[in-house]
């Protein structure tokens, strides 16, 4: 049997990086992946501006050939009626951009933002920490808080004030306290909600809203930085350091379980029947799939089986993507220069909730908010001269449907998001040459996804920090012993930031080291 | 003018009556002054129509507090409750109908789901001991995470040590508690549906939520609190309605030698040197106090009785942004006879206990929705009691009351006003019962309909939130009335607040006026050391 010093499950982003972080501190490492291709989900994101600058130093994915796009534009926000907000990565152009739809919100986009890089500034910080293990505080958890406590005391009182109240709050709440115009509000308030099955007017999306700012430039406008060669070539890049690292990584080898005995791992078996010997294995898979299909249910004991099986995953996000054979004409779109960033079309806080409200009675909302992008405009690697791909996020698209199947309701999907489109863009549907369209049930079935959740578990207060996935669990440690939790599923949560998988890796570590001197 | 007092207590409501009751039984001089000519605030009993009499707003204790009642003596001033008994749901056809009788719940709910009858018995045990354990919190004063006070965190230390002695599971499901939505915490246990939107409702009284909305399960712990106050019933109706409450703690306090006056509206705090030194009222009386304590909320005590000129901007801002939201609103029925329910006919049992209409979890976010989008809901909760059944002083022989707490009813309206939309929101409150009960509409006599807008007129609640202020998660604790000013004090010296805008919050209660109340005697005594 061939045995590792670690192995890990799944080569999603967040696994081929702490597959990396781990052969790079000399362990002998294994990634296996189901599918026959590294990157896991990594395709279907749009933007990859919250890769943890951590992540891209240690493993030096510049080197191995991470190329950055930043289009001067972040977000363009098209309405119904015509108008359009467009926000830039440069603060004078913003004010100029906001001052028609409020003088007074040109004036506070200032201090928004600022106070979203201040309060985000600490919530990196709290993202490249394990989180304490609240159920038995130990020394290094003591020094963790008061290394939270030394960045807190870099903000001034005010923001500390803020953060404590702005962390539970509706991120509805939170920016209606700096703007009045609508289109405003709801460009701020949608990074809150996405990815989510909650809506702007629900407790927690602030702190969504904060996690997506940590860690970048993106500030009140949010990021818009595409990877050369899409979002999949992330995967390469990542695949490459860890090679160079030293890891090895196994395609179509899909883990069947987590072999243990008398409560610590003892390795894999893949579903071909063979087994794989390591006293570490780190799931990238998310935990309801680690813990209820991958354990040995006598090991996790009911108490904790119960628990991992009222985690929560409510999908509620699809994706069409689509070959254009041409530049979509938006009306208000006075150049396509606005188009090369983030294209969001969820006009207002009312608008975005309305959709959200769907997914409480099983229901696809219609219309729908979609986030667009067309990243072709920026790189010309990626389809032939005069075409363009378009990707698309629809939310709300619930995986538990109350009438019919995903499988018999695709194309209405598909044909509602075009429809959409055109609302904004006429003569959208024209320019389609090939769309595919990805379900919540696909997201389950092709990645893996529980319940089609890309974020693998709900960013909700209950789920996060020292109790995500679960807690006395957060600090990367499942059950059996041996057994770590690597990906979105765990602190920091979902997103192409690494984070999780960098965490997850130095816990690893620290257990190898203490083990093999003990 | 009366000569100068000790202190002077804004609002007859039950938290400033219990302030006052306090402060007279330290031995110091104490007026309190209510603009309305009842005392009570909104737990009040008022004869709307001849001969019915009505808990108008507030109709239930939820958690009067046992010290106050041991230490006012209470129940000397005529305070009884009495039980009320189950909660029952009507539903087509059927119903769900929980009592305090274990065995007969076990077996209504076995009915339903097998599985639902056994969760429950594990889920009410796991409630109670959460609730045993989260109970001190309520008598806490909140620390300020603003500044470096290590002194004010203490009393959370033991908090923090019972903490730890919990077990794992506990843990979690405590988090849990104080970060899910009602809704998706009681579906870890429950699949019975009007039971899971029953249970839920609980969480979302008074506040602008939906059964679904984080931060909500928290508020169901407060319905176990009460069950292990011991001997005495926490949960229920005080004979002559909630203004017996009021009228008890007014007579402990007059008995304690504090004076209290009505139609008695104060106009401004006067405030000289940077220190309250008592009241303008209305009519231009002055009145001189060494203290000044404020029941009302926070937006009437800072805006609209005080001279901004004392404030510091950054403050009113805070106050300003202060969430109120009122979202329900109240009709009170005089009847000529009893409801009878399609699903269970008959003036049984089940009409002596609280009915809710609450079908389904669909149905209650469905009012949540029309509410959010500034409407108020086309089918909307409604939680019913009949108080005459339990006492029968409340109506004249024969005849009696319904109070029906209705939500969503969203103060602010996208289109009209309340003055207009008043009686279609009545209508729309006798049509969801007159789906289960036919006969409600020929045996109503009288109806009063309450708005968020009358709640707000009447008892001068801000929007009309009954609790002086949204119970979302980012206003408890250290963020109530005023982010850094939870500890009852204010930035103005000498000036306190004492009532349900601080902690520990709303209900019949009565923790804010009794912990705010201790807070100034603490303060005097360390002034006199």
């Amino acid at each position: 049997m061939p045995s590792f010093d670690a192995v890990v499950v799944g080569a999603g982003h967040n696994g081929l990086v702490t597959a990396a972080y781990l052969a790079r501190a000399g362990l002998k490492t294994v990634v296996l992946e189901r599918r026959e291709r590294v990157g896991g989900a990594l395709e279907l994101a749009h933007t990859v501006g919250r890769l943890a600058p951590s992540v891209v130093r240690d493993l030096r994915l510049h080197a191995h050939g991470l190329r950055l796009i930043e289009p001067p534009v972040r977000v363009f926000a098209p309405r119904p009626d015509g108008g359009s907000l467009t926000l830039w990565s440069d603060a004078a152009r913003n004010r100029d951009e906001v001052r028609p739809w409020s003088g007074a919100d040109a004036v506070a986009f200032y201090g928004f933002d600022r106070r979203v890089r201040a309060l985000s500034g600490f919530v990196a910080h709290m993202q490249a920490l394990t989180p304490p293990d609240l159920t038995d505080p130990s020394l290094r958890d003591g020094l963790g808080a008061l290394k939270l406590a030394r960045a807190l005391r870099g903000l001034d009182a005010d923001d500390v004030e803020t953060l404590l109240r702005a962390l539970p709050m509706a991120v509805a709440d939170f920016v209606a306290e700096s703007f009045e115009s609508e289109p405003l509000r709801a460009v701020a308030a949608w990074r809150g909600v996405q990815y989510t099955a909650m809506g702007p007017w629900s407790a927690g999306t602030t702190a969504v809203l904060l996690a997506d700012a940590a860690n970048n430039a993106g500030g009140a406008a949010g990021q818009s930085t595409f990877a050369r060669g899409g979002a999949g070539a992330v995967a390469s890049v990542l695949e490459s350091a860890a090679r160079a690292f030293g890891a090895q990584i196994r395609t179509s080898a899909e883990v069947a379980g987590v072999t243990s005995s008398e409560g610590r791992v003892t390795g894999v078996v893949l579903a071909g029947g063979e087994e794989i010997g390591s006293s570490t294995v780190a799931s990238g898979a998310d935990p309801k799939r680690t813990l209820l299909d991958l354990v040995d249910p006598i090991e996790l004991g009911p108490s904790l089986r119960w628990r991992a099986g009222n985690l929560r995953a409510p999908g509620a996000v699809a994706k069409v993507e689509m070959l254009l054979e041409g530049v979509p004409r938006f009306r208000s779109c006075d150049g396509e220069e606005r188009l090369h960033g983030r294209i969001l079309l969820a006009p207002e806080i009312d608008a975005i909730e309305r959709a959200f409200d769907a997914t409480k009675y099983g229901r696809i909302a219609d219309p729908p908010c979609l986030e667009v992008a067309i990243p072709s405009l920026a790189d010309d690697t990626l389809v032939a001269q005069g075409r363009h791909v378009a990707s698309v996020l629809v939310q709300y698209a619930p995986y538990h449907l109350r009438e019919g199947t995903w499988e018999g309701r695709r194309d209405e999907l598909g044909d509602l998001v075009l429809r959409t489109l055109d609302d904004y863009a006429p003569g959208f549907g024209d320019l389609v040459v090939e769309r595919r369209v990805v379900t919540p049930m696909d997201l389950e079935r092709d990645f893996g996804l529980t319940e089609g959740h890309p974020l693998h578990l709900e960013p909700s207060l209950d789920q996060f920090f020292a109790w995500r996935p679960l807690f006395g669990h957060a600090s990367y440690r499942l059950v059996p012993e041996g057994l770590y939790l690597c990906g979105s599923g765990a602190h920091p949560g979902g997103g192409v930031t690494g984070g999780p998988g960098a965490n997850a890796a130095r816990e690893i570590y620290n257990d190898w080291v203490r083990r093999s001197r003990g | 003018m009366a000569g100068r007092y000790d202190a002077v207590v804004i609002g007859g409501g039950h938290n400033g009556l219990t302030s006052a009751a306090y402060l007279a039984r330290a031995g110091l001089r104490v007026v309190v002054l209510e603009r309305r000519h009842v005392l009570g605030g909104a737990a009040v009993t008022e004869e709307v129509f001849p001969g019915f009499r009505f808990s108008v707003a507030s109709y239930v204790v939820s958690l009067l507090r046992p010290e106050i009642i041991r230490d006012l003596q209470l129940p000397r001033h005529g305070l009884e409750i009495l039980p009320l008994d189950g909660t029952f749901t009507p539903l087509e056809g059927d119903y769900l109908w929980r009592v305090n009788d274990h065995g007969r719940t076990m077996r209504e709910l076995r009915r339903w789901s097998a599985p639902d009858a056994e969760a429950y018995e594990e889920y009410g045990q796991l409630m109670v001991d959460m609730a045993r354990f989260i109970k001190p919190i309520l008598s806490v004063v909140p620390p300020d995470p603003g500044r470096f006070a290590p002194g004010e965190w203490w009393p959370l230390l033991s908090l923090a040590r019972d903490f730890g002695r919990l077990s794992d599971h506990q843990k979690a499901v405590f988090v849990q508690l104080m970060t899910m939505s009602a809704a998706d915490f009681l579906d870890q246990w429950f699949e019975t549906d009007p039971l899971k939107a029953t249970m839920s409702a609980s969480g979302i009284i008074g506040t602008f939520q939906g059964i679904r909305s984080p931060g909500t399960a928290y508020v169901l712990l407060h319905h176990y609190m009460g069950e292990i106050d011991g001997a005495f019933r926490a949960w229920g109706i005080p004979r002559g309605g909630t203004g017996g409450v009021s009228e008890s703690i007014a007579s402990a306090a007059r008995s304690l030698g504090a004076e209290i006056r009505t139609e008695a509206p104060v106009a401004r705090i006067s405030v000289r040197g940077g220190r309250a030194a008592g009241v303008v009222l209305e009519s231009g009386e002055e009145i001189e106090a060494g203290q000044v304590l404020s029941s009302v909320d926070a937006r009437l005590t800072f805006v609209d009785l005080i001279d901004p000129s004392h404030l510091d901007a950054g403050f009113v801002d805070e106050v300003n942004r202060y969430k109120f939201r009122g979202s329900s609103g109240k009709v009170n029925l005089a009847l000529d006879g009893l409801p009878d329910f399609t699903c269970l006919p008959g003036a049984g049992e089940h009409l002596r206990g609280a009915i809710s209409f609450s079908p389904s979890v669909d149905y209650m976010e469905q009012a949540y929705d029309d509410a959010k989008y500034g409407r108020f809901s086309r089918r909307p909760y409604i939680d019913t009691i009949i108080p005459t059944l339990v006492d029968p002083s409340m109506a004249p022989p024969g005849k009696h009351v319904m109070s029906c707490f209705v939500q969503y009813a969203p103060y602010n309206l996208a289109e009209g006003t309340w003055d207009e939309q008043r009686e279609a929101f009545g209508d729309a409150v006798i049509d969801t019962i007159e789906e289960r009960a036919p006969n409600i509409r020929d045996i109503i006599l009288h109806r009063q309909v309450l708005t968020p807008l009358d709640i707000e007129r009447t008892f001068s609640l801000t929007e009309g939130n009954i609790f002086q202020g949204e119970l979302s998660l980012e206003q408890l604790f250290f963020n109530r009335p005023v982010p850094g000013w939870a500890r009852y004090r204010t930035p103005i010296e000498n000036l306190w607040m004492c009532g349900s805008a601080t902690h520990p919050g709303g209900g019949i209660m009565g923790a804010p006026g009794r912990i705010a109340a201790l807070e100034v005697l603490k303060a005097l005594k360390a002034r006199a050391a």
